[in-house]
C-alpha cells in the first residue's frame, strides 16, 4: 500500500496519528488487518533538523515553538490549529480573535491551561518522557475514598499492559524502586534507571528530616524516587542515549526521548497502514442501525481546502486528544446521532466533552545554599511519588512531586531574565532588589552563583471530575469553517485544598533544605490562572501540565459514561474512543503511559473480538 | 609609524590565516576592519568577564590560526557594527587599548546613553545569543517577543550565559549520558575565569 495516499478498503480508520493512534494501527497492522490514519497536522519534515531550527530562532521557546502551524497564528484563519501557552495571557485567553481555544471567562470560570499539539505524532512530541504507573488506589478512588468514581477495571487487569507499554516505548527504570503504593510488576522495564541528577540528590537529602504539618502527611516515610522516563540510558530501538540536552520539553535533539514518529514508522513498516496528513476528520457519519458509516474529511494545503471526502472502514477509531475528539463526535449531531456522536438518547447518557480535567500544577523554586548546577540532565530525572495515595484523598486532591533539573526555565524564563536583570539594572527575578547592571567579571560571578543554585519543584494536583468543566463547541471558527473548541474550566474546593497542600508541602520541603526563604512569588493580579484563597489571604497560581483528561470516560455502565473498559463507545458498536479522554479520574500520574496501556489493550480486544 | 605598520601587518596576517572564519568583506579597508575584529572582542571579553580566547580561540593568529570554526564573533560584530553608536563604541575601545578594561568602564559608566546601552546589547549578545536592542534596553522593561530577536541557531548555541551556569544551552547538549549525576566542569575550564565562591 503506498503510505501516502487514501486507498483502501479499510479495516480500521484511525483520526489522529499520536500516540493512542500509532500504537492501535501498529498492532492492527501487525495483525494484517487494513488500517488508515488521517492525521490533521504537517508530515514529518524531510529534515528534522527543521524542527531544531525553528526551536533554536524561536524567542519564547514554549512546549510549541518547534513545532507546526507557525506561531503566532490567527484562530479563524488556521486550518489545523492548536492553544499555545502564549495565548493564556491576559486579555488572551479570554479572546476568541486571539485564543485558539474559546475560553468561558465569567466569574465562575477559570482559563483550562493546557496545550497540545495537531502534528504527526501528537502532543507526545513535545512530552517530557515521564511514563509512571497510576497506583492501584487510582482506579478505586470511590470504593476507598468515597471520592468520584471508580474505574471500570483495576490497576491488576491494566498491569501486563502497562510492560508492554513500557517496552513499546521504550522506559528507564529499575522495577525494584517503584513497588511503592501497591504497585507490582509482571515483567521488567526495558532499560535501566536515568542516572539522579545534583539536585535530585540534594533534596534527597532533606527527605529524612522533612515534616509537613496539616496536609495529611503527618506519618510520611518521605523519599525521592527515581523517575520511570521514555527516555534511553542504553541504545534502544535503533536510538541513542540520553546526553542531557535539557530540552525534553519541546523536542529531544537526537531522539534518546521516545515520541510516536518511532511507532508510526514501525506501524508503516508492516505494510498493512496508511497515514495521510493534512486531513483534517470534520465529520462522523451515522447510519440509521447506529454504526458509523464513515469518516468526512477535508485536505488542506497553505492556498486552498478540497471539499469534504469520505473514507469507510469496518471500524473507527478517534484518537484525536481529549478536546479534539469530543469537538469532532459534537460537530458529528445529526438525525441518527441527535445530541452528537457517542452521546446515547437518555439525558444521563451525554458525557461527551463533560468531566474535562487536567493536572493544576503548583509551581514552587528556590535558591539551594550552595550550587546545585541545573540546567543540566534531562528536565525531570526524580519525583516524590510516596505522597500520591492516602485518606487525605477524601478532603483533598492529591499530588505528585516533579523535582525539576532546569534552574528556574520553567518559572521565570531563566536563564534570560536573570541575565538580563544583571546587565540591563531590571528585577523581573527579584535577584536583583537594587537594580545593579553589572559587566565583566563581576557579573559573571553574580550569574555563576545564582544560576548554579536555582531549582524548582513542580506539584501535580489531581483535579475532581466535574460535570460542567466540559468542551462544547463555540461559534466561532477556524481556517477550515470547523467550528472551534469552547471551553468551561474551574477548580473545585476539592482540588483547591490539593494546590493549597501543595503549597504548604514546598515550604517544608525548602526548609528542611536550609532555605528559609523560598523565591516563589505570589501570582500579580492580573493573572488569570489563579485563585483567591481564603486561608492564606493570597492567590495561588496553577500552571497546566498538558494533561488533557476525561472527556469520554469510560464506566462500567450506559450511565454517565461514554466508553466501555476497552474504550467500545456504547453507543455504536464499531466506534473507540481513545486516548486520555477515556480516564474517569486523572489521578496524579502524568497520563501517557496510562494511555498506551490502555490502547494496547483496545488494540488486542479488537483483534480478539474479530470485529475486524 | 612603526606601530602602525606592525598593526596593519597583523591584522593582514589574521585576514590570511583564519581561512574561511574570517573570510568576510566588512565595510571598509579590509586591513581597518580585521583589526577592528580583534579589538571588538576583547572589548566585549572586559564587557563579559569571559576570557578573550575564550570568545575567539583564534584571536592569537600566531599561536592558533583556524580554530575558532564557529566564529561567532562575527555574527555579534555585523549586528553590533550596524547601530549607529558602534563606532564611538569602538572609539573608546581603540583609544583605550591595550587597557580594555578601562574601556569597559569608560562604556558601561560614564558614556552617552547610545554608547552604554550598545555596551549592554554586545553583554546580552555574547551571553544569550540573542539582539536585544539598545533602544529597547533603554525601556528597562521586560521585552516583548517581538523586541528581540535570536540572531542565529548557532548563536544560541553559543550563548555564555549557560557555560557560566556550568551547563549548556538547553537543546544543545556536547556531553554524555550521565555526567548530570556529577559535578560540572569548574568555571575556570569553561571561561578562563575562577568565578565559583571559595
Amino acid at each position: 500500500m503506498c503510505a501516502d495516499k487514501v486507498g483502501g478498503p479499510y479495516d480500521a480508520v484511525i483520526v489522529g496519528s499520536g500516540i493512542s493512534g500509532a500504537l492501535i494501527a501498529k498492532k492492527l497492522g501487525l495483525a494484517k488487518k487494513k488500517v488508515l490514519i488521517l492525521e490533521a497536522g504537517e508530515r514529518l519534515p524531510a529534515n528534522v533538523n527543521d524542527y531544531m531550527n525553528r526551536f533554536f530562532n524561536a524567542v519564547a521557546k514554549i512546549p510549541e515553538s518547534p513545532y507546526p502551524p507557525e506561531l503566532p497564528s490567527d484562530p479563524a484563519k488556521v486550518k489545523a490549529g492548536r492553544p499555545n501557552v502564549l495565548e493564556l495571557l491576559p486579555g488572551i485567553w479570554d479572546n476568541p480573535a486571539k485564543s485558539y481555544l474559546v475560553q468561558n471567562a465569567d466569574k465562575q470560570s477559570l482559563p483550562f491551561a493546557s496545550t497540545y499539539e495537531r502534528v504527526n505524532g501528537g502532543t507526545v512530541r513535545h512530552w517530557l518522557g515521564t511514563s509512571l504507573r497510576f497506583v492501584p488506589a487510582d482506579f478505586e478512588m470511590n470504593s476507598r475514598y468515597g471520592k468520584f468514581v471508580d474505574w471500570p477495571i483495576k490497576y491488576r487487569d491494566l498491569e501486563p499492559w502497562y510492560g508492554e507499554a513500557e517496552k513499546e516505548i521504550g522506559v528507564s527504570a529499575d522495577a525494584a524502586e517503584q513497588t511503592y503504593l501497591g504497585i507490582t510488576f509482571s515483567s521488567d522495564y526495558p532499560m535501566p534507571k536515568i542516572p539522579e541528577s545534583m539536585v535530585d540528590k540534594r533534596v534527597a537529602a532533606a527527605m529524612p528530616g522533612l515534616k509537613v504539618p496539616g496536609v495529611g502527611l503527618d506519618d510520611l516515610q518521605w523519599k525521592v524516587s527515581n523517575t520511570p522516563a521514555g527516555r534511553n540510558s542504553q541504545p534502544y530501538q535503533d536510538r541513542r542515549v540520553c546526553a542531557g540536552n535539557t530540552n525534553c520539553i519541546p523536542i529531544c535533539p537526537i531522539q534518546a526521548k521516545y515520541d510516536p514518529s518511532v511507532t508510526l514508522a514501525d506501524a508503516l513498516r508492516t505494510g498493512n497502514v496508511d497515514v495521510v496528513y493534512n486531513c483534517v476528520a470534520s465529520k462522523v457519519l451515522v447510519g440509521t442501525d447506529g454504526r458509523i458509516s464513515g469518516i468526512q474529511y477535508i485536505q488542506y494545503d497553505k492556498e486552498s481546502q478540497s471539499p469534504p471526502r469520505q473514507v469507510s472502514g469496518k471500524i473507527y477509531i478517534l484518537a484525536g486528544n481529549a478536546i479534539e475528539t469530543p469537538r469532532l463526535l459534537l460537530m458529528s449531531e445529526g438525525a441518527n446521532a441527535p445530541r452528537g456522536v457517542g452521546n446515547g438518547r437518555e439525558p444521563d447518557q451525554a458525557v461527551i466533552g463533560r468531566y474535562l480535567m487536567d493536572h493544576p500544577l503548583y509551581l514552587a523554586w528556590a535558591l539551594a545554599p550552595k550550587s546545585v548546577w541545573g540546567y543540566r540532565g534531562p528536565l525531570s530525572t526524580s519525583g516524590i511519588e510516596v505522597c500520591r495515595d492516602g485518606d487525605f484523598r477524601k478532603e483533598r486532591g492529591a499530588f505528585r512531586i516533579e523535582i525539576g533539573n532546569e534552574g528556574w526555565n520553567f518559572p521565570i524564563g531563566d536563564p534570560h531574565t536573570t541575565t538580563l536583570d544583571f546587565v540591563n539594572a531590571m528585577n523581573d527575578s527579584n535577584q536583583n532588589g537594587d537594580k545593579k547592571a553589572l559587566f565583566g567579571e563581576d557579573l559573571a560571578k553574580h550569574l555563576n552563583n545564582i544560576l548554579s543554585r536555582q531549582f524548582r519543584l513542580g506539584f501535580l494536583v489531581e483535579q475532581e471530575p466535574e460535570f460542567n468543566n466540559r468542551v462544547s463547541l463555540a461559534v466561532e471558527t477556524d481556517g477550515l469553517g470547523l467550528r472551534r473548541p469552547a471551553i468551561a474550566y474551574n477548580l473545585s474546593d476539592y482540588t483547591k485544598r490539593g494546590l493549597a497542600a501543595a503549597q504548604v508541602t514546598a515550604t517544608a520541603i525548602f526548609k528542611a533544605m536550609g532555605i528559609d526563604k523560598e523565591a516563589t512569588t505570589d501570582p500579580s493580579k492580573d493573572e488569570p490562572s489563579a485563585f483567591f484563597w481564603q486561608p492564606t489571604g493570597k492567590r495561588i497560581q496553577y500552571y497546566g501540565a498538558g494533561h488533557i483528561v476525561g472527556t469520554h470516560r469510560m464506566g462500567s455502565t450506559k450511565a454517565d459514561s461514554a466508553v466501555n473498559d476497552k474504550q467500545q463507545s456504547w453507543h455504536h458498536n464499531n466506534l473507540y474512543l481513545v486516548g486520555s479522554g477515556s480516564f474517569p479520574t486523572v489521578a496524579t500520574g502524568n497520563p501517557t503511559l496510562t494511555i498506551a496501556a490502555l490502547c494496547l489493550r483496545t488494540a488486542d480486544y479488537i483483534i480478539n473480538s474479530r470485529q475486524i | 609609524m612603526t606601530d602602525f605598520t606592525r598593526r596593519k601587518a597583523i591584522a593582514v596576517a589574521m585576514g590570511t590565516m583564519a581561512g574561511a572564519a574570517t573570510a568576510v568583506s566588512l565595510p571598509g579597508a579590509a586591513a581597518a576592519a580585521d583589526s577592528d575584529l580583534a579589538i571588538f572582542v576583547k572589548l566585549s571579553a572586559a564587557l563579559t568577564g569571559i576570557d578573550a580566547l575564550k570568545l575567539a580561540p583564534d584571536l592569537d593568529q600566531k599561536k592558533a590560526p583556524g580554530t575558532d570554526v564557529i566564529g561567532i564573533k562575527h555574527a555579534y560584530f555585523a549586528v553590533a557594527s550596524k547601530d549607529p553608536a558602534f563606532p564611538d563604541l569602538m572609539k573608546i575601545a581603540r583609544e583605550a587599548d591595550p587597557n580594555f578594561a578601562a574601556a569597559a568602564e569608560i562604556i558601561t559608566g560614564k558614556a552617552t546613553d547610545d554608547i552604554k546601552f550598545l555596551g549592554r546589547s554586545i553583554i546580552l549578545a555574547w551571553y544569550l545569543g540573542a539582539w536585544y536592542p539598545p533602544k529597547v534596553l533603554q525601556k528597562g522593561t521586560r521585552p516583548g517577543l517581538t523586541d528581540v530577536t535570536v540572531i542565529s541557531p548557532t548563536a544560541y548555541t553559543q550563548g555564555w550565559t549557560w557555560r557560566v551556569a556550568q551547563a549548556h544551552p538547553m537543546g544543545y547538549s556536547e556531553l554524555r549520558f550521565g555526567h548530570w549525576g556529577d559535578r560540572p566542569t569548574s568555571t575556570l575550564e569553561l571561561t578562563g575565569k575562577k568565578l565559583e565562591e571559595p
